[in-house]
C-alpha cells in the first residue's frame, strides 16, 4: 500500500483551520454562556429593582402615613402637650408692607 | 436425499417468518391507525391537553394609579400585599385539617365563626379558597413560615390610604378587586386601574413552573393629582367635626373653594368614614352631602334674588321696603322675619336677611326673571363636578309655579339645591359675575403624553361685573354689621350671607318650627377673593340655630387658618389682643 505523502503546508493548513473552528466554537459559547449568564443578572436585578421599588412606594405611603395631619395633632397634643394659641399668643411674620 | 430432507424445515420456517411479518405488519398498521386517529383527527384536543398540563396563562394585574393632593401628597396609594389561599391536600387527615385549621386561627385572628366555616371548606375539598386577601407581607411570611401544608400566598397590591379618614368622602373607596366604588376612585377608575397584561407559566411533567414569560406587559395606571389641599382638606374636617359636635347637629358639610378657577381645595362631610375599611362602612357615612345632598337653601338664596334685582334694575339701591306689614297680598300663611324690622333699603334687606323686603324685591323681579337668574346661576342641574353621583337639584320650571313660588323663591324655598350649588353661585358674585365649573381633579399624569395639558374652563358671564361688584359689597356689610357678624374676622374683609331654613316636616305638612338647616356662604378677602367657603349644619340643637350663629363661627375659623395657611396676613390691624410682626429678611434687600 502506497502512502501518499500529505504536504507539509497542508497539513500546517488544516491544523490551522481546527483551531480557528475551535477557537470561533469556544468564543461562540464563551459568547453564548456569558449572554445567558448576564441575561440572568440583568433578570435578578430588574427583580430586585421591581423590589426596591415597591418598597419605595410602600415606604412613601407609611411616610405619608406618619406624617398625616391627625397623627402630627395628636402627637402635638398627647405627647409634647401642646395647646392651641390665644389670639393675644398669635405673632404673625413675614407679613407684608400693611403689617408694619 | 439431503435437500429432499432439508426443504420442509426452510419451508415451515419461511412460512412462520411470513406470519410473524404479517403480525408486525398488522401491529404496525393498527399503530400507525392509532396514531393517525390520535395526531391527526385528534390533533386539537391532544394539542389542548399537552398544552393544559405543560403551561398555563396568567393574568397580571397593573398597579393602580396614586392619587395625591395639589402640593403632591399621597392621598392613596396601592402598595405590595399578598393574598393567603388553600388547596387541598391529597390524604390528609381531620385530626391534621383541625390542627391547620388551628394554626391558622392563631396566626391569622380568624374567629370562631370564621374558623368553623373554613374547615367544613377545608373538608369539602374546595380546589381553591382564599384564607385572607390582601395581609400584608410580614403577615403572608408569618404564615407561610408555619409551613402548612396547602397553605400558600400570590402577590397582591392593596390600596391605602395614609391620612385614613381625610378626604374620604372625595377619594371613595374600592372593592376587594381593586375596583373603584366611590368617589374619585370610582370616577376616575378607568385611568387609575391601568390595563390587565397577560403571561404565559411553562411547566415540567410534575406540574412545577420552570420558565415565566410576559406576553403582555400590564399597563399601570396612571396618578393624579387633585386640586384638594391635604392642609385646608383637614382643617375644613376639624372645624366640621367640632361644631357638628357642639351644635348636636345631625350631619355637617363644608366646601372650600378658589372662586377663581372653579377648584375645589376641600369638601368635607360629617359623619365620615375611613376608606381603608370602605366595605364596612354604612351607605350614610359614604354619602357625600356636599354633592349629593338636596335641600332647601333659604337666605343664601336671596344672593340669587338681590342680583336679579340688580341686573334687571327692578330696585334702586336707596329704594326702600316696609319690612312691618305681615300682609304683603302673596297667598297661604303671612312671611315672618327672623326679628321685627321697619323701612329697609334693598342693601339693608339683605344685610338683615328680611324675608318680607326679599319677598317684595322677588315681586319686583318677576317671575321669568327670577327663573331666568336661577338657572343661570346652575340651580337644577348638575355643576358638572369631576364626582359622581352629584344631585342636580330641582328649580321647577315656571309652568309648575303656583302663586306662592314667587316669595317663596325669592327667599330660598320651593327650590332643592346641594350646597356645592351654592357656593358656585356665590363664587360668580366673587369672580365678577363669571359663573366657573367646579372641578376636584388637577392633572392625570400621563407617561404617553407628558405635555397634554387639560384645557382651560370655560367661564359664563351670568351678572355683569359692575352688578357683582355690587353684591359683593352688600355682601361685605351683611357680614360687618348683618346676620352673618360671627364670620368677621379682624384684619380681613369678608363677604357672606346666611342661611336658617325651616325643614318640610312630612307629617305635619308644613314647616317645622323646630328643626331647621343652618348655613353660611362667603369669601375672602372681599376685594380680592381666594377662598370661598360654605357651611351647612342639619337641625342644630339647643339656643342657637341660626346660621348665623351656629355656621358663621366655623365659616370664620375655616377662613382664619386657611388664609394664615396660605400666606395671607390681616391686611389692616387687627383688634385687641393681636400681635402682627413683620420680618424683614436680610436677603431681600
Amino acid at each position: 500500500m502506497i502512502r501518499k505523502k500529505i504536504p507539509r503546508r497542508q497539513i500546517i493548513l488544516g491544523l490551522a483551520v481546527c483551531v480557528l473552528t475551535l477557537l470561533i466554537l469556544t468564543f461562540y459559547l464563551r459568547h453564548l454562556t456569558e449572554t445567558a449568564r448576564l441575561g440572568l443578572v440583568q433578570r435578578d436585578l430588574d427583580i430586585r429593582l421591581s423590589r426596591l421599588r415597591d418598597e419605595v412606594k410602600a415606604l412613601e405611603a407609611k411616610k405619608a402615613a406618619l406624617l398625616s395631619l391627625s397623627r402630627v395633632e395628636k402627637v402635638a397634643r398627647e405627647d409634647l402637650h401642646m395647646a392651641e394659641p390665644q389670639p393675644g399668643q398669635i405673632i404673625y411674620e413675614g407679613g407684608g408692607e400693611s403689617n408694619k | 436425499m439431503r435437500s429432499a430432507l432439508k426443504e420442509p424445515p426452510a419451508k415451515k420456517v419461511n412460512a412462520r417468518i411470513r406470519i410473524l411479518l404479517a403480525g408486525l405488519l398488522a401491529w404496525a398498521v393498527l399503530l400507525a391507525g392509532r396514531l393517525v386517529q390520535l395526531q391527526v383527527f385528534g390533533h386539537a384536543a391532544a394539542q389542548a391537553e399537552v398544552l393544559e398540563q405543560s403551561r398555563s396563562k396568567s393574568d397580571i394585574f397593573p398597579e393602580r394609579g396614586t392619587i395625591f393632593d395639589r402640593t403632591g401628597q399621597i392621598l392613596a396609594r396601592s402598595i405590595p400585599a399578598r393574598s393567603l389561599f388553600l388547596t387541598p391536600v391529597k390524604g390528609e387527615s381531620a385530626e391534621a385539617q383541625r390542627s391547620k385549621v388551628r394554626a391558622l386561627n392563631k396566626a391569622l385572628g380568624l374567629g370562631e365563626e370564621e374558623t368553623r366555616r373554613l374547615l367544613v371548606r377545608i373538608r369539602q375539598a374546595e380546589p381553591f379558597l382564599y384564607l385572607r386577601r390582601k395581609v400584608s407581607p410580614e403577615t403572608a411570611a408569618a404564615v407561610e413560615s408555619l409551613k402548612l401544608p396547602g397553605v400558600h400566598s400570590h402577590p397582591d397590591t392593596m390600596r391605602f390610604y395614609p391620612n385614613g379618614p381625610l378626604a374620604a368622602h372625595i377619594l371613595g373607596g374600592v372593592g376587594i378587586d381593586d375596583t373603584g366604588l366611590a368617589g374619585v376612585e370610582y370616577s376616575y377608575n378607568q385611568p387609575l386601574q391601568g390595563k390587565k397584561g397577560q403571561a404565559i407559566i411553562l411547566k415540567d411533567a410534575r406540574r412545577r413552573e420552570y420558565y415565566f414569560e410576559t406576553l403582555a406587559a400590564a399597563l399601570p395606571g396612571k396618578d393624579i393629582a387633585l386640586t384638594i389641599d391635604a392642609t385646608l382638606q383637614y382643617i375644613a374636617e376639624r372645624e366640621l367635626a367640632k361644631a357638628v359636635e357642639a351644635s348636636q347637629a345631625n350631619w355637617g358639610t363644608v366646601i372650600v373653594s378658589h372662586p377663581g378657577s372653579g377648584e375645589i381645595l376641600a369638601m368635607a362631610s360629617s359623619p365620615t368614614y375611613n376608606p381603608n375599611a370602605f366595605s364596612s362602612a354604612g351607605a350614610d357615612v359614604q354619602f357625600n352631602r356636599a354633592i349629593q345632598l338636596t335641600y332647601e337653601p333659604g337666605s343664601t338664596f336671596k344672593i340669587v334674588t338681590a342680583s336679579a334685582a340688580l341686573a334687571h334694575h327692578a330696585v334702586g339701591l336707596r329704594e326702600t321696603f316696609d319690612c312691618s306689614r305681615d300682609d304683603l297680598g302673596f297667598p297661604g300663611k303671612p312671611i315672618r322675619d327672623h326679628k321685627p324690622f321697619g323701612i329697609l333699603t334693598f342693601p339693608e334687606v339683605v344685610i338683615h336677611s328680611s324675608n318680607r323686603g326679599m319677598a317684595q324685591v322677588g315681586r319686583r323681579v318677576g317671575q321669568a326673571s327670577l327663573y331666568d337668574m336661577a338657572a343661570a346661576f346652575g340651580f337644577g342641574r348638575k355643576s358638572g363636578i369631576d364626582l359622581a353621583g352629584e344631585a342636580a337639584g330641582r328649580l321647577q320650571p315656571l309652568s309648575a309655579w303656583s302663586r306662592r313660588t314667587l316669595p317663596a323663591l325669592s327667599t330660598g324655598y320651593e327650590v332643592a339645591t346641594t350646597p356645592l350649588q351654592v357656593l358656585q353661585a356665590i363664587n360668580a358674585v366673587a369672580n365678577r359675575g363669571a359663573l366657573i365649573p367646579p372641578r376636584i381633579v388637577n392633572n392625570i399624569f400621563d407617561p404617553a403624553q407628558p405635555l397634554k395639558r387639560r384645557p382651560p374652563t370655560v367661564a359664563l358671564q351670568v351678572l355683569p361685573p359692575e352688578i357683582a361688584i355690587t353684591m359683593a359689597g352688600i355682601l361685605e356689610e351683611a357680614v360687618e354689621e348683618g346676620t352673618g357678624r360671627q364670620a368677621r374676622l379682624d384684619g380681613y374683609r369678608i363677604a357672606g350671607k346666611t342661611g336658617t331654613t325651616q325643614k318640610w316636616d312630612p307629617v305635619l305638612k308644613a314647616y317645622s318650627e323646630r328643626k331647621h338647616i343652618a348655613s353660611f356662604v362667603g369669601f375672602a378677602p372681599a376685594d380680592n377673593p381666594v377662598l370661598s367657603v360654605i357651611v351647612v349644619l342639619d337641625e342644630p340643637k339647643g339656643t342657637a340655630t341660626y346660621g348665623g350663629d351656629v355656621a358663621a363661627p366655623v365659616f370664620r375659623e375655616i377662613v382664619r387658618k386657611a388664609l394664615l395657611k396660605l400666606g395671607i396676613f390681616p391686611v389692616t390691624a387687627p383688634a385687641k389682643g393681636l400681635i402682627t410682626a413683620s420680618v424683614w429678611n436680610e436677603a431681600r434687600r
